[in-house]
């Protein structure tokens, strides 16, 4: 019966403070271009927040969703715009299913496939309330989509457009869904609340584990470590007190200033697909230490862990300000960068 | 000289002789008549006896002049020697040869005269310098009682006798001063100390006393009446002193009090560490400059060390009133709100105190009776009724006798503990004798059996580990003739019942080992008989032997065989698996699966046999919220989204709409989590100030919905 445990790293949002508002708008530094000289800005960057961005794992195309209504594909190598979809509300994530074709979930309650080479788009079906989250399995060949409804669901792509046939269950959760992450068949939910629970897609009938972060502040993402042996690391957002950040002594994306602690919701991680290291984006507008203009939204590796693409876009963690117009940056990987250091190794023990 | 006179004696007869003879030759020729001349010349002889006459009286009267001069110089002489104590001059005596004559007499008296009044000038000047010190002391020592008259010189008695009393005298004064001066610097020492003990300003309270005190320069005053006052000021401040010190000690015999009953950390007490090492000192030992001052009583009422200090500053008010004259309507409050805390502090404490005893009598498996717990006496404080220290008090004599029962049952707690677990073994060597499969090799078999070993050695000694303690016991109460309890029942009541039960069970166990062997003989018959035949002590086959395990290690292994069924066959038969499921079910997911379940069966059923999760709902209770009528329902939302207008593609005509938009209506009912897009009821619910936790991208949805 013994099963392994699940390493988690806990994580939460602070209270928006007003104090540090102005540092956190402060002007970007020189540090940015410097930063930049790795890597390169894409044209054509979404008009509103970037929810989230994605690279296919078998090539250097990039799907980016954001609250402008859109979704986009990039092609990264050339730097060019191959696809863009708009929605009736903001689209909220995305995820490819192929090379040729992807998903998103929306703001007005829809899940849609979209087909990039014809510009076609088909309703996979609808939530109750907003998409949050989207993720393709491709061990199971469904489509998983978790929603403020506080509904899981999972979709068959193969019946598009008729939603009655390609909705294959409805999996109620404890609260509205924040996250989702997917390692083979193994699926991690988190939702408000600070419930997290752990299904196993071929038996979705009930978790496979029920958790509570021990954190006190809102899971913002889950992730799971990419080595497919049932083994799975959590990641919060990492707003913990000292003793806290002893046990999880990963960036924290906190800056201490005139002695108080000011620490920044963590938006973003993305493993690395080869060494499994991971780099993590926050609110402070930094990934891993390099400077970004704004909030880190989203963080992705293409397929080889060469290429980071990093979307410096206001998260809205302080409601309504004015902010750094919305980016998408693509940065070139130095493999000292990720090559994991012996004492700070990013998975659980054996 | 004698010869001169005579010559002019000679001169003068001889001019009397000639102008007789020129007389009588005038007489011739006036022709005077014998009588006449005779009646002259006796005029002459007259007048000649006249003036002789007067000579004589003359000399007469400047000889006894002369005497008088010298009886006199004698007299004052005599006076002199006399008044000065010097023994008289005998001039007379000595000196009054009958060849003196007076003048010489009176020459010889005259020098020694004004010797003897230079030495006497002398003399008084001595006293009256002498006379004017005494005279000064005097007026320093006593200022009221100054006589004029005593210090005028009295001139009849100059002599050195008088002079050095007088001058004993001026110095017993001086002494006196000096003694004086003394015992004012004595004082004037002792109240500086005690002033800088009070923190009272010395130079003001001298300055009152007498002004010459103060002042470096000038001689300090010697008076009695200083003095005196002097005494009396130095007599107030040391019972002022006293006074304060008392205080202080009381009050710092309960700080340590209540350090104790509130076990304040060593660094807390180290700021009261000055007043708390005063507590044993003697009014003599208090020394250091301010300990006993105003300020520095308040200061001992320093704000950050809490109750304490604010429990100081409280009786610290209390006296430093009279004195201080400090705005009394701030105090009293102060005192009142100190007063306040100090209740709470106690309610605290002996809250404290009793959960201590309480987890004392637990551990000593007593039971501390219970008279209605903290809380009356708290509401008792509360009304005044009960001196919360009392109260306290009686909780620690409490503690202290469980303390001392606890020790006193320390050994046989632990025999019994022994026996306790002795007996669970007990119980686990039961089941697991009534395991026949028990021998099977399976995972962790080899622990098993080691336990069954280790219980099996254990249960063995049970009878003498109870024999023992029944002896203990016996001797306990025998000790104290009170019975032993534990946890309210009597021990040794326990201890019979459970060789009772043992004794039962023993015969059991016979009787069924003669069972066994009355079967196995039966069989051996049967078979001698038929031939063999499957034993019935059997062990079953290998699908019953998990349930059979798990009901030997009781209900915790049953409520994980839902999962491990899971886990082992996926594809088991779907049927067990829903009863499982209901059992096992969350309460919040059963709540939550409930919403427009029937619906759902009702409108698609077919569409979700495949689906598991779907298919075991209908089993799940159904909650009142759930009764909702399906047409109005669907009528109600069938409404709302036309008053909505939400776009077609939201109204798919799918037969599940009606469904979820049910369950939609179900959460607005129950939780204010966003229902549907473009909608007012979203604004209402992701701006509220409600505490439901919101993520950031609900915040941006409700404001980007809001702004459009």
């Amino acid at each position: 019966m013994s099963r392994p445990s699940l390493p988690f790293r806990f994580s939460s949002v602070p209270p928006p403070d007003p104090q540090t508002a102005s540092s956190r708008l402060a002007p970007v530094d020189m540090s940015t271009a410097t930063m930049l000289s790795g890597g390169r800005e894409l044209s054509q960057p979404p008009s509103d927040g970037i929810s989230n961005l994605r690279f296919s794992s078998h090539s250097d195309l990039l799907l980016v969703s954001s609250w402008d209504r859109t979704i986009r594909l990039y092609d990264v190598g050339e730097n060019t715009l191959k696809a863009e979809f708009v929605h009736a509300g903001p689209v909220l994530d995305c995820c490819f299913h192929d090379d040729s074709s992807g998903f998103s979930a929306g703001a007005d309650h829809s899940v849609r496939r979209h087909i990039f080479g014809s510009g076609k788009e088909d309703i996979l079906g609808h939530h109750d309330a907003p998409v949050r989250c989207v993720e393709y399995s491709y061990a199971a060949g469904q489509v998983i989509t978790g929603s403020w409804d506080k509904t899981l669901k999972c979709w068959d792509p193969r019946g598009a457009n008729s939603s009655d046939r390609a909705l294959i269950g409805t999996y109620v959760q404890p609260e509205r869904v924040y996250s989702l992450s997917l390692v083979g068949y193994r699926l991690v939910v988190a939702t408000a609340g600070r419930h997290v629970n752990v299904y196993d897609l071929r038996n979705m009938s009930q978790p496979e584990q029920r958790r509570e972060s021990s954190l006190k502040y809102q899971t913002r993402c889950v992730r799971c470590y990419p080595n497919g042996t049932g083994r799975v690391a959590m990641e919060f957002f990492d707003l913990s007190e000292a003793a806290q950040a002893k046990k999880y002594a990963f960036k924290c994306h906190r800056k201490s200033e005139a002695g108080r602690d000011t620490v920044y919701p963590v938006n973003a991680m993305a493993f690395h697909p080869i060494y499994g290291t991971f780099a993590t984006g926050g609110c402070d507008g930094y990934v891993n230490y390099s400077k970004y203009p704004t909030s880190i939204a989203a963080l992705s590796f293409n397929r080889d862990g060469r290429l980071l693409a990093v979307a410096s876009s206001y998260t809205f963690e302080e409601g309504e300000i004015p902010h750094e117009p919305d980016a998408i940056f693509v940065r070139n990987v130095n493999e000292v960068e990720v090559k994991p250091k012996p004492k700070a190794l990013p998975g659980p023990p054996p | 000289m004698a010869r001169v006179s005579t010559d002019q004696l000679l001169q003068l007869e001889t001019t009397c002789g000639s102008l007789l003879y020129e007389l009588q030759i005038i007489w011739d020729e006036v022709g005077e008549t014998d009588t006449e001349r005779d009646k002259m010349l006796l005029e002459l002889e007259q007048e000649c006896l006249e003036v002789y006459r007067r000579k004589v009286d003359q000399a007469n009267r400047c000889r006894a002049h002369l005497r008088q001069a010298i009886a006199d110089s004698e007299a004052e002489l005599a006076t002199i020697c006399s008044s000065m104590g010097e023994p008289p001059v005998h001039t007379r005596q000595v000196g009054h040869c009958p060849c003196w004559r007076l003048k010489e007499e009176l020459n010889s008296i005259t020098p020694q005269l004004e010797e003897m009044r230079k030495r006497k000038g002398e003399r008084l000047i001595q006293f009256s310098e002498v006379k004017q010190q005494i005279r000064n002391i005097s007026v320093e020592i006593m200022a009221t009682e100054y006589h004029p008259s005593r210090h005028v010189v009295d001139e009849s008695d100059l002599s050195i006798r008088k002079l050095e009393e007088l001058c004993r005298y001026l110095e017993s004064l001086q002494k006196e001063k000096s003694d004086r001066l003394k015992q004012i610097m004595d004082h004037l020492s002792t109240l500086n100390a005690l002033c800088s003990v009070l923190g009272v300003d010395f130079k003001e309270i001298i300055r009152e006393i007498h002004p010459s005190l103060d002042d470096a320069e000038a001689s300090k005053s010697v008076c009695s009446a200083t003095i005196e006052r002097l005494a009396t000021a130095i007599g107030r401040l040391r019972d002022i002193k006293i006074e304060r010190m008392q205080k202080l000690q009381d009050f710092a015999s309960t700080m340590l009090e209540l350090w104790n009953l509130m076990d304040t950390p060593i660094e807390e007490q180290q700021f009261f560490q000055n007043v708390a090492c005063n507590i044993a000192a003697s009014e003599e030992e208090i020394t250091e400059a301010n300990t006993l001052s105003v300020n520095f009583l308040s200061c001992v009422s320093h704000p950050t060390s809490g109750l304490l200090c604010l429990l100081l500053v409280g009786h610290m008010f209390g006296w430093i009133l009279p004195i201080e004259e400090l705005c009394y309507m701030q105090v009293e409050a102060e005192v009142l709100r100190l007063e306040q805390l100090k209740v709470i502090k106690m309610k605290e404490l002996i809250l404290r105190k009793k959960e201590e005893l309480e987890e004392l009598g637990r551990r000593a498996h007593l039971v501390v009776e219970a008279e209605n717990g903290a809380e009356v006496a708290i509401s008792a404080i509360e009304s005044g009724a009960i001196d919360a220290c009392l109260v306290l008090e009686q909780i620690g004599c409490q503690i202290a006798t469980v303390k001392e029962e606890a020790f006193s049952r320390k050994d046989i707690l632990e025999r019994v503990e022994k026996w306790l677990m002795a007996c669970e073994e007990e119980a686990w060597m039961e089941e697991y004798n009534r395991d026949e499969n028990r021998y099977n090799a399976g995972r962790g078999a080899h622990l098993t059996l080691k336990r069954a070993e280790k219980a099996r050695a254990l249960v063995n000694k049970i009878p003498g580990i109870v024999d023992t303690l029944v002896a203990k016991i016996t001797q306990w109460e025998k000790e104290r003739a009170i019975g032993f309890t534990y946890d309210g029942v009597r021990l040794l009541s326990m201890l019979e019942k459970y060789a009772i039960v043992r004794q039962e069970k023993e015969q059991e166990r016979k009787r069924q080992r003669d069972q066994k062997k009355l079967q196995g003989q039966l069989i051996a018959e049967q078979e001698a008989l038929y031939g063999s035949k499957p034993s019935p002590s059997k062990p079953p086959s290998a699908k019953k032997v998990g349930s059979n395990r798990r009901l030997s290690l009781g209900g915790a292994a049953a409520l994980q065989t839902p999962k491990s069924d899971y886990m082992h066959s996926a594809k088991s038969t779907r049927s067990v698996k829903m009863t499982d499921d209901l059992g096992t079910l969350s309460p919040g997911a059963k709540g939550l699966d409930i919403t427009g379940l029937p619906v759902k069966k009702l409108s698609y059923n077919n569409a979700m046999t495949t689906y598991q999760g779907v298919q075991r709902k209908p089993f799940a209770p159904v909650a009142p919220v759930n009764s909702i009528p399906l047409t109005p329902s669907k009528s109600l939302i069938a409404n709302a989204l036309e008053e909505n207008k939400i776009p077609n593609a939201m109204l798919s005509p799918t037969p599940k709409t009606p469904a979820t938009a049910a369950a939609v209506l179900m959460h607005v009912a129950t939780t204010p989590a966003p229902t549907c897009l473009f909608n007012e009821a979203l604004v209402k619910v992701v701006s509220p100030v409600d505490e439901t936790e919101y993520s950031f991208e609900e915040r941006r949805l409700a404001f980007y919905v809001g702004g459009r």
